[in-house]
């Protein structure tokens, strides 16, 4: 290869990486001061005090599919339905189960099929009914089971959903997800605070592997001890608590995480709901918003807040990872071809001029980029060309660099308050930035690349089933598990 | 051999210089990297240096508080809760604050969540004389004073709402030079002080700012100060004429007759009534005949029936809600409810009108039968749902 080739790319690779430090940089004080600014005008407790007295505080829906969820799904809706909020509805949507997810919903919460006069508002698999309970337990009322013909995606599920929620706001979580006591509090504060018209929030997502859970709730939260998960609880932090409260601050979230967000139900509506099509349906919907929002010349917002609202369990191995993440890379390389009109273009404002281009350049094309400048260092390696004295010095700077960063989120964690119950479980946070650029981070860019190769050549794409562990349980979950101990249990409340 | 010890900075030249003549000799990218490397190792340092220190100040900071609050809530909790007024003198020597005690602002904001949890837990029963010479002992107001005349923006913010949250007193001159600051949370805060608190015109400040952001944090905010005036028998705003005063705010006059509403002030109904008569802006039209439904003022269904032909499908919603909150069992507008089902197009609105008339008393109930036997079949869904007293009443909109 021509020595200009390996000089150009030398050049090249510089600046690149010249402005992905930078912006990490931008990002991360972004970010301080986004969480000074919630740390001064925000309090928990005063929010929640305020919100639980008020004739003025908004109905939140909370929507969960739940596709062939039997082992997880009673004590996941017994969580969701244990939230602490003056007024919420939990609508979790059947999509389809061939196991006894169905039947385990009727017998435990005494649902009976009602006729509702379903309106299609965005278009879904069919609707073959709607449950409610005959039970006088109080919080079982607040439960609705949608039943649909599987759609054979989360998109499809998510819509029916929207179709009978009843309140302004929607919640779109996962069944599996745990959910913190608070977090209704939390998500609706933002709309509520805005002087501007909130149409999403987005809230900080960790990993459930390794904490314990009981009845549904989180009893303590610690970091997975698993490799995989520990990087990705890593991963998350990073991403929540720096990239996306700084590109909140600068109003130009790019995603709020189908696992966990909550949403106008009025503009989701408008913007025909999540594409059933889409690998990254939740990416592709806020994008619509967003177009529908600035096309209409409304103003808009979508929030990140930091607390920790949502634990969701993680692939716990890499077989589920690939999957995931093949999945992830296939579906940011479609949202580009769907949406590439609104990239530089300013009529889609911060998003279309800023989120999109930092995407397109630093998260679609950086595995491409990354998987060239191995190639360089092995044809180098193999001439026996490398300048040592520069690789080992660039290649230690972006290690320190990289653990500047984990210390960085550390600290933001333990300023907005930590989750950990002990602050030396931050060591296993340590332990995985000090092996996630030797393991994690080449075998992401591996799927990410696998994914786009998949998206090129249009290969068939199955939504495999996620693998659960399950996470550990202090005891027995006390979920009822028949329509009698259903009734004991009510009558003990 | 001698030895000389270098002051730290020499340490720190030493180090730069080894770096600098080392590097002499490669390439200015090795050069570059070196001193990134080194200025990230710094920086990780200070951050973990810092946050050490942090979390061991917080640690001993909150091992103080747990200690007065072993020492001195049980004494506060009877202080306040004393049915005799005490003394200022007899509070001080029933508190037993050792003699050298100086109350400087460390020590009172040690107090502080003391104070609020405990006038959080014992609001309703204690002794208010008390609890405001309690405070006067520990010199929480002039702590506060301090606090929000000359901390940062988050201590004056925290200052604010303590002083609301535990009932104290803070000068209102102190308060009053915030009210057009720059902030707007401060300026927020201060205002809802000024309202909270003040005995002149409180909420003139609100009233005559034609820059005025209402969201929806400051709707609950003003209804809990309104609150709270009503329950200390304080003077209450004439709400009506917040509607007439320019220049207003659209949320705030929104918000007004929210509060007309929430306060159940009936003797108001005519005026809005007649506001409603001259209303052309939807999202006040809503408000007012969400209240006047909610209040029960028959004397709106005639110009609710007048209204209704003309409105949007929003209003049309309130208005059938509206005439059935009345349900004033009148044949006339009954009969006007049947004939807009048949007629309207909109799914949600036939489903309200439906509800209405199911719910309008007996004579409601025979015409929705009536209504049942002569729809079109697919209207049997609609029937059904109404009917079916599992479903949320409100699962439709």
């Amino acid at each position: 290869m021509p020595e200009w080739v390996y000089d150009g790319f030398s050049y090249f690779v510089m600046a690149y990486s010249t402005i992905v430090l930078s912006s990490y940089v931008m990002f991360a004080f972004l970010a301080f001061l986004e969480h000074k600014k919630h740390n001064t005008y925000h309090d928990d407790d005063y929010t929640i005090e305020e919100l639980k007295k008020s004739p003025y505080t908004p109905g939140i829906s909370i929507v969960a599919p739940a596709y062939n969820e039997e082992k997880t799904v009673i004590t996941n809706v017994l969580s969701l339905l244990s939230l602490d909020y003056p007024d919420f509805e939990v609508v979790i949507v059947n999509d389809g189960s061939k196991d006894h997810t169905l039947d385990l919903l009727i017998e435990n919460f005494d649902l009976v099929k009602v006729p509702y006069a379903y309106v299609e508002k965005i278009k879904t698999k069919p609707f073959r009914g709607l449950y409610k309970t005959r039970s006088d337990n109080p919080a079982f009322k607040r439960l609705t089971v949608v039943d649909k013909v599987n759609g054979g995606t989360k998109a499809d599920a998510s819509n029916a959903g929207v179709n009978v929620v009843s309140n302004k706001f929607f919640i779109c979580t996962d069944v599996d997800c745990v959910l913190e006591k608070n977090a209704l509090y939390r998500m609706i504060w933002p709309t509520m605070a805005s002087t501007r018209r909130v149409i999403a929030v987005s809230a900080t997502m960790r990993m459930s592997n390794g904490s314990i859970v009981e009845d549904g709730k989180m009893v303590e939260t610690r970091p997975p001890h698993d490799l995989i998960p520990l990087f990705q609880d890593l991963e998350y932090t990073r991403s929540f608590l720096i990239g996306k409260t700084a590109l909140s601050r600068i109003n130009a979230m790019q995603n709020v995480s189908g696992g966990f967000g909550m949403f106008d139900r009025e503009v989701v509506i408008k913007a025909g709901g999540y594409d059933g099509d889409s690998f990254a349906e939740d990416m592709d919907m806020v994008a619509r918003m967003i177009r529908y929002m600035c096309d209409s010349g409304e103003d808009y917002r979508v929030v990140q807040i930091p607390e920790t609202c949502c634990w969701t369990e993680g692939p716990p191995n890499v077989k589920v990872l690939n999957r995931q993440r093949t999945r992830w890379g296939r579906g940011l390389f479609q949202f580009f071809t769907v949406h590439r009109d609104m990239l530089f273009n300013k009529n889609y404002r911060q998003y279309g001029m800023f989120t999109l281009p930092y995407i397109l350049c630093f998260e679609l094309l950086a595995p491409l980029i990354e998987f060239l400048g191995y190639l360089m260092v092995l044809s180098l390696l193999v001439q026996w060309a490398i300048n040592w004295n520069t690789i080992w010095i660039a290649f230690l700077g972006l290690y320190v660099f990289a653990q500047l960063l984990t210390v960085t989120i550390i600290s933001y964690d333990v300023w907005v308050g930590t989750s950990f119950k002990h602050r030396r479980d931050y060591l296993w946070f340590v332990l995985a930035s000090l092996l996630e650029p030797f393991i994690y981070h080449p075998m992401n860019v591996y799927f990410s690349l696998r994914g786009y190769v998949k998206q090129i050549l249009g290969t068939q794409m199955v939504w495999g089933n996620m693998t659960r562990k399950g996470v550990q349980s202090a005891k027995k979950p006390a979920a009822p598990t028949s329509v009698a101990e259903a009734k004991k249990a009510e009558k003990d409340a | 051999m001698d030895y000389y010890v270098l002051s730290r900075y020499a340490y720190w030249k030493y180090y730069w210089l080894i770096l600098y003549y080392r590097l002499q000799e490669f390439p200015p990218v090795v050069r570059v990297w070196a001193i990134f490397t080194t200025i990230c190792l710094l920086l990780m340092v200070a951050i973990v240096l810092g946050n050490f220190f942090r979390v061991l100040n917080s640690a001993a900071d909150n091992r103080t508080i747990d200690r007065y609050r072993e020492k001195y809530l049980e004494r506060m909790r009877r202080i306040a809760l004393n049915h005799r007024t005490l003394e200022l003198s007899d509070i001080a020597s029933e508190l037993r604050l050792p003699k050298n005690f100086k109350m400087r602002p460390r020590q009172q904001r040690r107090f502080v969540p003391i104070l609020l949890g405990l006038y959080r837990e014992y609001s309703e029963k204690m002794n208010k004389a008390n609890w405001q010479r309690l405070l006067t002992v520990l010199k929480m107001p002039a702590y506060f004073d301090d606090q929000v005349r000359s901390r940062n923006m988050r201590k004056r913010i925290i200052a604010f709402k303590n002083v609301a949250d535990m009932d104290a007193n803070l000068k209102e001159a102190v308060a009053s030079r915030y009210l057009f600051t720059k902030d707007r949370k401060l300026q927020n805060m201060a205002r809802l002080h000024a309202a909270r608190f003040g005995t002149s015109y409180p909420f003139k400040v609100l009233l005559d700012d034609p820059n005025l952001v209402f969201t929806d944090e400051l709707v609950i905010k003003y209804h809990n100060v309104l609150l709270y005036r009503q329950r200390n028998g304080m003077s209450m705003p004439n709400l009506i004429h917040w509607c007439n005063r320019m220049p207003v705010n659209d949320e705030l006059r929104i918000f007004a007759i929210n509060e007309i509403r929430l306060f159940d002030r009936k003797e108001d109904c005519p005026e809005m009534l007649s506001m409603l008569k001259g209303s052309r802006d939807e999202r006040f039209s809503c408000a007012l005949i969400r209240a006047l439904g909610e209040m029960k003022y028959v004397a709106a269904e005639e110009e609710f029936c007048r209204r209704y032909l003309s409105a949007s499908f929003t209003e049309r919603q309130e208005l059938a809600t509206a005439l059935g909150n009345i349900n004033s069992g009148s044949k006339d507008v009954l009969k006007f409810l049947e004939d807009d089902f048949m007629q309207t197009t909109d799914y949600v609105t036939r489903m309200l009108l439906l509800r209405t008339i199911h719910d309008y008393g007996t004579i409601g109930l025979k015409a929705y039968e009536r209504l049942k036997k002569d729809a079109p079949a697919e209207f049997a869904i609609y029937f059904e749902h109404i009917e079916c007293k599992l479903i949320d009443s409100r699962r439709y909109a």
